[in-house]
């Protein structure tokens, strides 16, 4: 009796020893411990025994089952915590990444412009990339027989109705539906009929700025000219206003910032002036304000615009504006 | 425009250098964009004398010279027929570099040693054709420096871009005029005496009519005899050489060097060409064509003004001259013609024409009629003594009704008002007066040149410019009130751009002008074309922003960029009467292709389809605050791929497609690969947009769920097994998500397996699993007999 006890117990501590591995453990379960295991058909052959044996060899069989179940749960854990061993991480492995996305870089220059003018009181507006000779041309004081409205320059759909050649016609539309005071900038879109190269595109982006009210001056103008370049480009950089010609301003002015870098000491980016051109500016003509329904003799008003392909330009250091719209991935990936 | 300093210098007396006067300019509004000296600088050319010429014994054409200079005598092999004894020469020696960019070296000749070289003008880029060497017409000291004898004479070449306005700074004299009063000196009167040696008058000669006084005001002409047509002498040349002229003969030279000089167009006919001895200004009619004298017919813009004679038009008025009438070297007598023409007609005959001339654009920003006689006078003048000819007396000045000097009322407080200055009233005066303005009793009187005058506002730029603008005041930036609201419109673009961007998609920015058939795949009926594109790879507006993005779509595969995920915000060209602007409205718009993954090393490599797309589309819709959308199948829109696309609904409106692009129409992109993309129209889409939302509160009971799998005919949507288990499945069935699709093995042909997860939830209280199962089976009832479905075991 006790011999068959001992046999299965050695037998079990044999194979138990032999298991590398955990998913042997199982095999070694159901050969001991489960339903038709060596265990339980010795449970079955009791009835085989004289009957005064019977109870003993119950409690022994009893005994044993609870003492090989808690070696096999001991072996779980043995092999378990081995397993985890095994499976540790090499962390130095590359971690699988997310596709992400980005601002294309004209667009984020484009939203500082919008966050600086924001900050400053300006409301932003929106208008038309196709538009009426009217709005582009009549209204802003350029009569059909201007040179400005070169066939050369101006993008044609129809003798009337042309591609903006600048943001100004939003100044029109915006007067024409509200009274001032108007402190509004108009970012977006324009054309012009130039052959691409790397300082020309035959389309890009301009913010136009207007503000009319009772006793606008010039002051102002080159007051608000200052603090964006100040924002934009920080402290030390200077403004520099020229005469100009505009038919939509009087009087009209060129401003160029000091160059960004060589700080205005001359460079090839600058070809030596130590001045970087932006754009032009200047008091609103009264004749844009007869246009636009304002009275001239009350209101008076500046207006400026700039390139925002420019400013991305010389923010990045950027010499070809067409990288800005060939959207080469490598490009993209870097703002 | 080109002018020279010491052309400038001949007009008024200044000490300010080429750069100080550049600077003085540029700040006054006449932008200088280049200075650059006549003689390019050179060194190490030195005058020497030729002491002995010889002939080469080995070569007939060349001489065998020796040159004397400070430093020795030098055996020289020298080309050049006119070198000959006891001429002083610039001379370079061996190792001087030539300002052509030529290294002298010692070299032999045909047998025979040469030690350097005799230069000619031309290798000294001093003129750009020599016959001969350059032989100097005095004697000059031996070694002395050749730049620094030119120097005493050197000029500047100054390139001035002059504004549209600025007509009256198209010449020499008009610049001077600014000079004169930025730099605060007198500017010199013009000299325009005329010496008339012939007895005849000329109203024995020509008439003059005016048949369009309107397109030419003012018309005066002098006849001029016995022209001898030569090459105008040396200085003229190298004057209009020096700025970008080309010399021809004499009498086109003059009338060109007055040109520059005055600013005032003329032309010269032969008079004997002229029929009638008549001149008849008059405007062409419809289908009048003319011969230029660059030899081109051209068909005449009605009411262009028409210089005629007796019989026929001999030149376009103010814009070029007739082929018929050109002066020539047979030329005996000249007509001279001085007019001054209306500059809009000038305008609009020249726009039509395409013919712009040098001429054409100084009458188009207005020319001076004052300027007619003077510059008749100036340039008859230097006729009689460079062409050897004679005057007729008199001019034939034909000015019905003289135009008037304009007057602006003098207000010096509107002024102040407008640039934000506290200018005395002296002050302004002196400024303006400078500039040739007279200023009398409150009214200031503007000159007959300058054109672009007209409005105290004009006015206060001129103060401004002559004060300059760098020392005008500016005001720190306050702002003057304001409580505008952002536009809504601003304000969903940023959103959807931030929701775009949370997606990990790459925002780019397009083209918006493409090719024709770029365009004509995704336009509802015509893609809007220009009419005078930059090329035709531009030449229609993007009906749809995937015209745009699949060619950068295309540039990057093309450049091996594989996994792209783009999108952009941008406006689109739909619908266009001709009448009215077409509609442009903001759409947005997502395409993707390559990996699904990154490629990392325990991803497997899967490409996407069209369930990513859509994926992007439903959770991109998600975020919009819109109520009632739908997903429909579509195939209307020809540039989707048929089978693999769908559309949004919201009402019955159709604001977006979405899925596969056509292969064929990416074919027109040189795409071979499977692009998948979506579009929504933004201003459509705007208007279902709600951003004022309550906040829902998160359910405080538990949810149960009930998983169930359904056999149905395979041809069954799972979009309408969905809806219907979410129509018809109880107030407390939360949501129903499609969590498995099975087909093949212990599948029936021709059937399908749809695992649906349903949840249900109470906000009230928690729900027992008897209640659940009740609903769960009912709904399962009805499906499956709504479908003649079986359940899958
Ligand atoms: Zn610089």
């Amino acid at each position: 009796m006790n011999t068959i006890i001992d046999k299965i117990r050695s037998e079990f501590h044999r194979e138990a020893n032999a298991i590398k591995d955990l998913k042997d453990l199982e095999p070694l379960r159901v050969k001991f411990l489960g339903r038709k295991g060596l265990l339980s058909t010795s449970f079955d052959r009791i009835s085989e025994l004289p009957k005064e044996q019977r109870p003993l060899f119950g409690k022994a069989l009893n005994e044993l089952k609870k003492e090989l179940e808690n070696e096999y749960q001991n072996l779980i854990k043995q092999f378990k915590a081995k397993e985890e061993q095994k499976r540790k991480l090499d962390l130095t492995l590359p971690g699988r990444r997310p596709f992400i996305g980005g601002k294309h870089p004209l667009l984020i220059v484009a939203d500082e412009i919008k966050d600086i003018f924001r900050s400053l009181g300006f409301s932003i507006e929106d208008g038309p990339e196709i538009e009426n000779d009217f709005f582009n041309f009549e209204a802003l004081n350029i009569p059909k027989t201007h040179p400005a409205r070169d066939m050369q320059d101006t993008l044609y759909v129809t003798d009337d109705i042309l591609l903006r050649t600048h943001t100004s016609p939003v100044q029109i539309r915006v007067m024409q539906r509200q009274k001032p005071p108007i402190q509004m900038i108009a970012p977006g879109r324009v054309y012009r009929r130039d052959t691409p190269d790397a300082s020309h595109s035959p389309f890009f982006h301009q913010v136009e700025g207007l503000v009319v009210d009772e006793g606008i001056t010039f002051a102002d103008l080159k007051g608000i000219i200052q603090a964006f370049a100040h924002r934009m480009f920080g402290e030390d950089v200077k403004v520099r206003f020229r005469p100009s010609f505009f038919p939509f301003t009087e009087p009209s002015a060129e401003y160029d910032f000091s160059c960004v870098f060589c700080k205005g000491r001359g460079c090839r980016v600058c070809k030596n002036t130590g001045w970087m051109e932006i754009s032009g500016a200047g008091m609103v003509h009264p004749n844009v304000f007869k246009a636009a329904g304002i009275d001239p003799e009350t209101y008076t008003g500046y207006a400026f615009g700039m390139g925002i392909d420019r400013i991305a330009m010389i923010k990045y250091n950027i010499n070809d504006i067409r990288i800005f719209f060939e959207n080469d991935v490598r490009f993209l990936n870097q703002f | 425009m080109k002018v020279t300093y010491r052309w400038l210098k001949e007009f008024v007396d200044f000490s300010e250098t080429p750069d100080e006067l550049a600077e003085l300019l540029t700040e006054a509004g006449l932008e200088v964009e280049e200075v650059t000296p006549l003689v390019q600088p050179f060194s190490g050319i030195i005058v020497g004398k030729v002491e002995q010429v010889q002939k080469h014994p080995n070569a007939d054409k060349l001489s065998v010279c020796q040159v004397r200079t400070d430093k020795g005598t030098f055996q020289v092999i020298c080309g050049a027929p006119n070198v000959k004894e006891g001429q002083f020469v610039p001379f370079a020696a061996v190792g001087a570099e030539l300002p052509i960019g030529m290294k002298i070296k010692r070299a032999k000749i045909r047998g025979v040693e040469s030690l350097g070289m005799i230069c000619s003008k031309e290798e000294l880029g001093l003129e750009t054709h020599s016959e001969g060497i350059w032989a100097f017409d005095r004697e000059l000291p031996l070694g002395k420096d050749v730049y620094e004898l030119l120097e005493a004479d050197q000029d500047w070449v100054f390139d001035i871009a002059v504004t549209p306005n600025r007509g009256d700074c198209l010449s020499v004299y008009g610049i001077a005029r600014e000079v004169a009063a930025l730099t605060g000196n007198k500017l010199k009167p013009l000299n325009s005496e005329v010496e008339e040696s012939l007895e005849t008058k000329i109203d024995e000669i020509v008439k003059i009519h005016i048949h369009d006084p309107e397109g030419c005001p003012r018309y005066a002409a002098r006849v001029i005899r016995d022209v001898k047509i030569s090459p105008s002498p040396d200085w003229m040349q190298r004057k209009l050489e020096a700025v970008g002229l080309r010399p021809i003969n004499n009498i086109v030279d003059i009338t060109n060097y007055v040109l520059v000089e005055l600013g005032h167009p003329l032309h010269a006919f032969d008079l004997r060409q002229i029929e009638g001895s008549e001149i008849h200004v008059r405007s062409s009619e419809a289908g009048d064509r003319f011969v230029t004298l660059d030899d081109k017919e051209r068909l005449l813009p009605e009411n262009t003004v028409m210089i005629c004679d007796a019989a026929k038009p001999v030149a376009i008025g103010g814009i070029m001259g007739g082929q018929n009438s050109e002066v020539s070297g047979q030329t005996k007598d000249v007509l001279l013609e001085s007019a001054y023409f209306k500059p809009e007609r000038i305008a609009m005959s020249s726009k039509k024409l395409g013919l712009s001339t040098d001429a054409s654009q100084r009458f188009e920003r207005g020319a001076d009629p004052e300027n007619v006689i003077r510059a008749l006078n100036r340039a008859a003048a230097l006729m009689a003594e460079l062409a050897g000819a004679k005057i007729a007396k008199g001019i034939c000045d034909v000015y019905p009704s003289p135009l008037k000097e304009k007057e602006i009322p003098f207000k010096a407080d509107k002024i102040n008002r407008l640039l934000g200055t506290r200018f005395s009233e002296e002050l302004i005066k002196e400024k303006l007066t400078s500039i040739q303005l007279k200023v009398n009793e409150g009214k200031v009187i503007v000159p007959t040149f300058r054109h672009d005058l007209s409005i105290a506002e004009d006015l206060a730029e001129e103060v401004a410019r002559l004060v300059n603008y760098s020392n005008l005041p500016a005001k720190d930036f306050t702002t003057i009130f304001y409580d505008m609201p952002q536009s809504d419109h601003e304000k969903r673009i940023q959103y959807l751009r931030t929701e775009l961007l949370a997606l990990g998609l790459q925002e780019i920015f397009c083209q918006s002008m493409v090719k024709y058939e770029e365009a004509e795949p995704f336009a509802e009926s015509a893609p809007i074309r220009i009419k005078n594109p930059v090329s035709d790879d531009m030449a229609c507006m993007r009906p749809s922003l995937f015209s745009g993005m699949l060619k950068a779509v295309s540039y990057n595969l093309n450049r091996n960029n594989r996994d792209l995920r783009f999108f952009e915000i941008g406006r689109i060209f739909t619908s266009f009467d001709r009448e009215n602007i077409p509609t442009q409205p903001y759409a947005v718009a997502a395409v993707i292709t390559g990996r699904r993954d990154l490629p990392n090393w325990n991803v497997p490599e899967e490409f996407v389809d069209f369930y990513d797309i859509k994926g992007y589309l439903e959770t991109f819709l998600q975020k919009l605050f819109l109520d009632n959308y739908k997903i429909i199948l579509y195939d209307n829109a020809r540039y989707m791929a048929a089978g693999e696309s769908v559309a949004v609904r919201i009402d019955d409106e159709i604001v977006g497609v979405c899925g596969r692009l056509n292969p064929e129409v990416c074919g027109i992109f040189d795409i071979e690969r499977a692009v998948y993309g979506f579009e929504l129209n933004v201003d459509q889409l705007q208007k279902y947009m709600i951003f004022d939302r309550q906040f829902q509160p998160i359910p405080k009971f538990p949810y149960s769920e009930r998983d169930i799998a359904f056999l149905l005919d395979e041809d069954i949507l799972a979009a309408d097994v969905v809806e219907y288990v979410r129509k018809n499945g109880g107030s407390l069935l939360k949501s129903v998500e499609i969590f498995d699709v099975y087909q093949g093995e212990n599948i029936p042909e021709g059937k399908r397996s749809l695992g649906l997860r349903l949840r249900y939830q109470s906000t009230e209280r928690t729900l027992s699993d008897q209640e659940v199962d009740k609903y769960f089976q009912q709904i399962i009832n009805k499906t499956t007999k709504h479908f003649s479905a079986s359940l899958r075991k």
